[in-house]
């Protein structure tokens, strides 16, 4: 074994407003990274998020600085849930902003469309005259450039200082290009720009107004977006009641401490998460879970912050608050979800990045071709512009190749892709949060697609993880009063649902064991103890093998006990063996449904268990798993997950144990019922926060769901470009005489960033196969059945 | 960024761009084309203007990579 020396590492969460495209993540992320003592920076740019690993050396100031100097604002993410309303009215002023630059450029960007068709087709019958004056075309086209658009021009002014580009860049470059050459055909014709025939006001005009109604898409739909946190965040009540002296004091809900009882009265929601200790009561836990149906609480049952308190009124002990509450928990998880990148996000990100530099290599390239060979080579008499006015005569070589140049930097931006994965990928997070289904980022999306395995633990997972004591066959020479006792305190001392068992047996027969004198828990096997001079063996068939115990007395008993999947286990005394006892657990509802709709998506379904094979394999039969994996020790489960993947499965685990969680960590992706332990949910990459296994199906569904929208958005975005490109550079002309011009390309560009908005919000329509039966309302429950839990 | 790293890279990527402008001006009285002063010149501001936009974002960083 290494002793390595580890660096204490920080993590800081930042709300990033002003970025507007994967160029910008970009160059976030380059300029963070470039800060001493960073070692990971991941930007959201849907959720107006980044998350920055740094050491403590590293200054908070200095990375926020080299945030806000690429033009951004920056704040650091306070805990609590005001953030969230600070964020939303962050988000909300960059629509409102937005939705001014739409209402500035639009209204005058038709008036000086108007004024330079006036003279053309019918536009004489109902455009006035005056409208066709150079004078009021450029001063509308100065406000449109010099308002709304100012925004592209100081962006790309900022990101090119510090060496950075981005979308910004491509836009500037293409607006302030049309308008110098408008104000110059305006105010010097004779110049030689193509004069008072080809002042390009339009183009200007139209390519600001179209890319601010992009922009302002993209805010509406990162605001829809993140509206789903926020939204979390507010299920919490602002206000608590806790009992202070006797008396009921109202304080905020974040002041309330561990340990402070809480009065719930009916229709309130509960503050923070705890323990009923006095009353009754029905929870609607369904803003939560998605479980629809109310859950009734009595005295030691936990309760949820969040939840809604249906009809009685109760009182109950605060025990997580703060951050530690689940519906904290829960936010952080969606939070980091969406923070996170899938490899296909990562990929986009990359080719946006570094595309805008290609870009504008591609339109210079174009501007020379078509300055110094093409207008002539191809020279057409009757070229126009699509949807322009001007003759490609009237413009010469240089509008024409200057108009090629701009055109091809506008159809070539890809604005869409940067929103294009972000955006499904939150949509999708917010479905499976519907029926509680925690994605903890994207890439545990993109896994989830892939899984053609999938491995259930048997105990806690399959089975309710609540075994109870059935049957107990003693040997002649004890009584069943006297095994129970030494049994029981053997296993007081233990964690295991099998003790846990066994113990409660005795005590619902009137036996309350004392503490053992000693106690080994034996991983696998079962316990020792030593209690009153009396060495207490229980456990497996190993376990006596070990210790030399000749259990053959016993065997037909556990042999039959097994046949009916129960789970036996020897215990010898003093060496001698003494008695089999037998527990079994209940089979959680929905198991068997859950099983036979995975393996009907062609998912290969197995089971593992520490249970012995006979036992594991009457319950793999009932439940209708075909593969089993038996006998398997806690610390091996990760080694039969590996030897799965070895033979060539992508395996999902699902489990919720302790146990479980190496096991978890090694499947590809690990799926952690939520009522199982922290560990257990700390290392899944997915968390199920209903017991319903159907929601492992669920969880599969919307990975897929998700996945084809990101594909789907992808096409969407980049099409544009693709089919745009060789088009905005004019490949047309030779055959048609015809080149799309700038404005066109814009219109193009809007509409890829359109397509992907509506497109993702289709997602919103989606429904998991439970959904859907549960509108149907025809789902019958199976009756649980007797099953032996495992040890180990 | 230091001041004279700044200025070195505004002297490499100015240099570039400018040269990549006076070459393309160099062509249009080769290639023998009849072009309008306002061609030569504006279509030099461009290439100007684009050569500057793919530099900077090549040498600023690189630059700053050597600063350290």
């Amino acid at each position: 074994m290494t002793h390595e020396t580890t660096t204490l590492k920080n993590e800081l969460s930042l709300s990033v407003h002003g970025m507007s495209c994967a160029a910008c993540v970009s160059k976030v992320e380059k300029s963070v990274l470039a800060v001493p003592g960073v070692s990971d920076v991941k930007v959201s740019l849907a959720a107006n998020l980044a998350r920055v690993t740094h050491e403590s050396t590293a200054s908070v100031a200095g990375i926020q600085a080299a945030i806000t100097d690429l033009g951004y604002q920056v704040e650091i993410q306070a805990d609590d849930a005001e953030r969230f309303d600070r964020e939303r009215d962050l988000r909300q002023q960059e629509i409102r902003r937005q939705k001014i630059n739409v209402l500035i450029a639009w209204p005058l960007s038709m008036v000086v469309m108007f004024g330079l068709f006036q003279p053309m087709w019918i536009f004489p019958l109902f455009v006035p005259e005056w409208m066709h004056n150079k004078w009021l075309m450029l001063v509308a086209t100065t406000i449109i450039v010099f308002g709304p658009g100012r925004q592209f021009f100081v962006h790309s002014f900022k990101g090119l200082r510090r060496g950075v580009t981005d979308m910004n860049l491509l836009y500037a470059t293409g607006i302030g290009a049309a308008y110098a050459i408008a104000f110059i055909n305006t105010l010097w014709p004779e110049a030689g720009f193509g004069g008072q025939g080809a002042t390009f006001f339009e183009t200007a005009a139209l390519l600001t107004a179209f890319i601010v109604l992009g922009r302002y898409l993209e805010a509406l739909t990162r605001g829809r977006a993140s509206d789903a946190i926020r939204r979390l965040m507010h299920l919490q009540p602002k206000m608590a009641r806790v009992l202070q002296a006797n008396e009921e004091v109202e304080i905020p809900a974040g002041s309330v401490a561990v340990g402070d009882i809480i009065v719930v009265r009916p229709g309130e929601s509960i503050p923070v998460d705890g323990v009923v200790v006095y009353g009754h009561s029905v929870i609607d836990e369904s803003m939560l879970t998605g479980e629809s149906v109310p859950v009734e609480k009595k005295p030691g049952d936990s309760v949820t912050g969040a939840t809604m308190n249906r009809s009685g009124m109760f009182r109950f002990r605060a025990t997580r608050v703060g951050g530690d509450t689940a519906l904290a928990q829960i936010v952080k998880l969606v939070e980091d979800a969406q923070a996170s990148k899938a490899p296909i996000q990562r990929l986009a990100d990359l080719v946006a990045g570094h595309f805008i530099a290609g870009v504008h290599i591609l339109s210079l390239l174009v501007f020379l071709f078509w300055f110094f060979i093409g207008f002539e080579l191809f020279s057409h008499p009757a070229g126009r512009f699509i949807l322009s006015p001007y003759a490609l005569a009237e413009v010469g070589v240089f509008g024409f190749a200057l108009l090629l140049s701009i055109t091809t930097l506008v159809i070539s931006c890809p604005c869409a892709v940067g929103l294009a994965t972000p955006t499904a990928m939150m949509a999708g997070f917010a479905k499976g949060t519907e029926s509680g289904i925690l994605f903890k980022g994207a890439d545990a999306v993109e896994a989830t697609t892939k899984v053609n395995a999938i491995i259930f633990d048997k105990t806690g997972t399959l089975t309710r993880g609540r075994p109870a004591l059935t049957d107990v066959k003693l040997l002649p020479g004890w009584e069943r009063a006297q095994i129970l006792t030494l049994a029981a305190v053997a296993e007081k001392g233990s964690e295991h649902p099998l003790g846990q068992a066994i113990v409660e047996g005795a005590q619902a027969e009137d036996i309350h064991p004392a503490d053992a004198d000693s106690f080994e828990a034996l991983t696998g096997r079962g316990v020792r103890a030593g209690w009153q001079g009396q060495e207490i063996l229980l456990g497996t068939r190993r376990l006596m093998a070990e210790a030399d115990i000749n259990i053959g007395r016993l065997e037909p008993a556990a042999e039959q006990m097994e046949q009916a999947g129960k789970t036996a286990m020897f215990m010898a005394v003093d060496g001698r063996p003494a008695a089999v006892i037998a527990v079994a657990d209940t089979l959680k509802p929905y198991a068997i449904e859950a099983v036979d709709h995975l393996q009907q998506m062609g998912i290969q379904v197995w089971m593992i268990t520490g249970d012995n094979r006979r036992t594991a394999q009457a319950i793999a039969r009932q439940v209708g798993i075909e593969h089993v994996l038996a006998e398997v020790l806690p610390g091996d489960k990760a080694a039969e997950v590996r030897r799965l993947q070895e033979e060539g499965l992508r395996v999902a685990m699902v489990g919720d144990g302790i146990n479980d969680a190496p096991a978890l960590a090694q499947a590809d992706v690990g799926l952690a019922i939520g009522s199982g332990t922290d560990v257990a949910k700390e290392t899944g990459d997915v968390i199920l926060i209903r017991e319903d296994l159907r929601e492992v199906v669920s969880a599969i569904e919307v990975a897929h769901a998700t996945l084809r929208k990101v594909r789907q958005n992808l096409f969407w975005s980049f099409i544009y470009n693709v089919v745009g490109i060789p088009l905005g550079m004019g490949i047309l002309y030779p055959f048609t005489g015809l080149v799309v011009s700038p404005e066109l390309a814009a219109l193009a560009m809007v509409l890829s960033s359109l397509s992907v908005t509506l497109n993702t919000l289709t997602l919103r329509r989606f429904r998991t196969t439970l959904q859907r039966r549960h509108s149907r309302a025809a789902v019958t429950q199976p009756q649980p059945e007797m099953l032996a839990p495992a040890r180990g | 960024m230091s001041t004279n790293a700044a200025r070195k890279a505004f002297a490499i990527y100015f240099s570039l761009s400018l040269a990549a402008a006076i070459l393309f001006l160099a062509m249009t009285f080769v290639t023998g084309q009849a072009y309008l002063p306002a061609a030569r010149y504006g279509g030099a501001i461009w290439v100007l203007i684009l050569s500057l936009i793919i530099t900077m974002p090549l040498v600023i960083p690189a630059v700053k990579r050597r600063e350290v």
